[in-house]
């Protein structure tokens, strides 16, 4: 009796929190959930490491001049560029929406009945992010090389001769964009592998 | 009248499993549909950059009492690196949609599993991919359009018109051709979400 009594009150304590939704498979999720918390953690990182490393990319030097005294100092900033500036907001966006899915990540692992619905949302909004990470490294790094190599045909001078610093900055700011759009590829990978495997069960 | 009801439920099944099977057949022509308008969308971005080009000749006054000379100058698409970028990049997007549109036409009757799964990956790269390219273009794009006189970039739009309105056309077509890949990439996980 009291050996059919106790899977009854897991039961009925079991789908409580989650309305009677469905999935009484729970435990193999956990484990994927816990990977997606550290992806999307990761994913904070590296955009704020991305942003912080473009804002601090400050550089003053003294550049030649045609008219005396034939030199003056100049500061090159990261709003100079139209292509840096939508880098930093869109990385700025991606770390905020970081914060916001690690959060209900975290939530769904407390409570795994949402997790597909979670998940089948969050999927959207990651596919959605990538596009505007991955466009603003490559704006970023095609005004970055433009910068590096310079342009004969448009006239367009190099200028990491002289800010030196500065071009390493935006240099290694794309790198860590572009870690960080990889890091957003496992995350979509992990969710649709994942509904995938579910709907074949 | 019992077998009626029977005879009933089992027509009413086997409606539901034509019906499903007919819903998954229009998710996949939906899908293949939008896979063609993305082929075509970044051909036609990578064969309007990849065509696109503009000579004049420009008036340059290298001392003031002569008379200005006259040099020809020309605009190509691979004068610019991220200019080569997007043009690659969108040519390997169409020929990728080419040869997956085939492999599914192809395989139309067998139960496709790692075949589906190795095309999402491709397809999240293509978006990716292209969305950088599209990036790149557009910035150095506007680089030509506006200039940037921190550095005395000057622009190059003014002389070269026709070509910097062509590439404003190729980075348009080739957005939507991303976002069709982004549309494709929503089509597998709604179709994945809604069959259970």
């Amino acid at each position: 009796m009291a050996s059919t009594d106790k899977p009854d009150v897991e039961n009925v304590a079991a789908p409580a929190p989650e309305k009677g939704a469905a999935a009484p498979e729970v435990p193999p999720r956990s484990s994927l959930t816990v990977v997606e918390v550290v992806l999307r953690v990761l994913l904070f990182v590296t955009t704020l490491t991305a942003v912080v490393v473009m804002v601090t990319s400050k550089q003053t030097e003294w550049v030649p001049v045609p008219v005396p005294p034939f030199r003056r100092l100049n500061s090159a900033r990261w709003t100079d560029s139209p292509a840096l500036v939508y880098f930093v907001a869109a990385l700025s966006v991606a770390g905020l929406y970081s914060i916001i899915s690690t959060l209900f990540s975290i939530s769904a692992l407390s409570k795994p009945g949402n997790w597909k619905f979670l998940v089948s949302h969050f999927v959207l909004l990651d596919v959605l992010l990538l596009g505007i990470i991955a466009s603003a490294a490559g704006a970023a790094g095609a005004v970055a090389y433009v910068g590096l190599k310079g342009n004969s045909h448009s006239g367009w001078v190099k200028i990491c001769t002289i800010y030196d610093t500065y071009c390493a900055h935006v240099a290694s700011s794309v790198g860590v964009a572009m870690v960080a759009a990889f890091v957003l590829v496992l995350l979509i990978l992990l969710s649709v592998f994942a509904l995938i495997k579910k709907s074949l069960k | 009248m019992e077998t009626e009801q029977v005879n009933r439920v089992m027509g009413d099944e086997e409606k539901e499993r034509a019906r499903g099977v007919g819903k998954k057949r229009k998710v996949r022509y939906t899908g293949l549909f939008i896979r063609l308008v993305a082929l075509l969308l970044s051909l036609a971005a990578a064969i309007i950059l990849g065509l696109d080009k503009q000579s004049k000749v420009v008036p340059i006054t290298l001392v003031s009492t002569l008379p200005p000379i006259k040099v020809p100058v020309t605009a190509k698409y691979h004068y610019l690196s991220a200019f080569t970028y997007f043009v690659v990049a969108n040519a390997v997007a169409s020929s990728y949609g080419a040869v997956v549109l085939i492999l599914t036409v192809a395989n139309r009757g067998s139960k496709a599993g790692k075949l589906a799964k190795a095309i999402i990956i491709l397809d999240l790269i293509m978006v990716a991919v292209l969305a950088s390219a599209n990036g790149a273009a557009a910035a150095v794009g506007y680089l030509g359009h506006e200039g940037n006189k921190h550095v005395r970039w000057n622009k190059v739009c003014n002389i070269f018109g026709r070509f910097c309105n062509l590439v404003i056309v190729a980075v348009g077509v080739s957005l939507l051709g991303s976002l069709s890949y982004i549309f494709l990439i929503v089509l597998a996980v709604l179709s994945v979400h809604k069959k259970h």
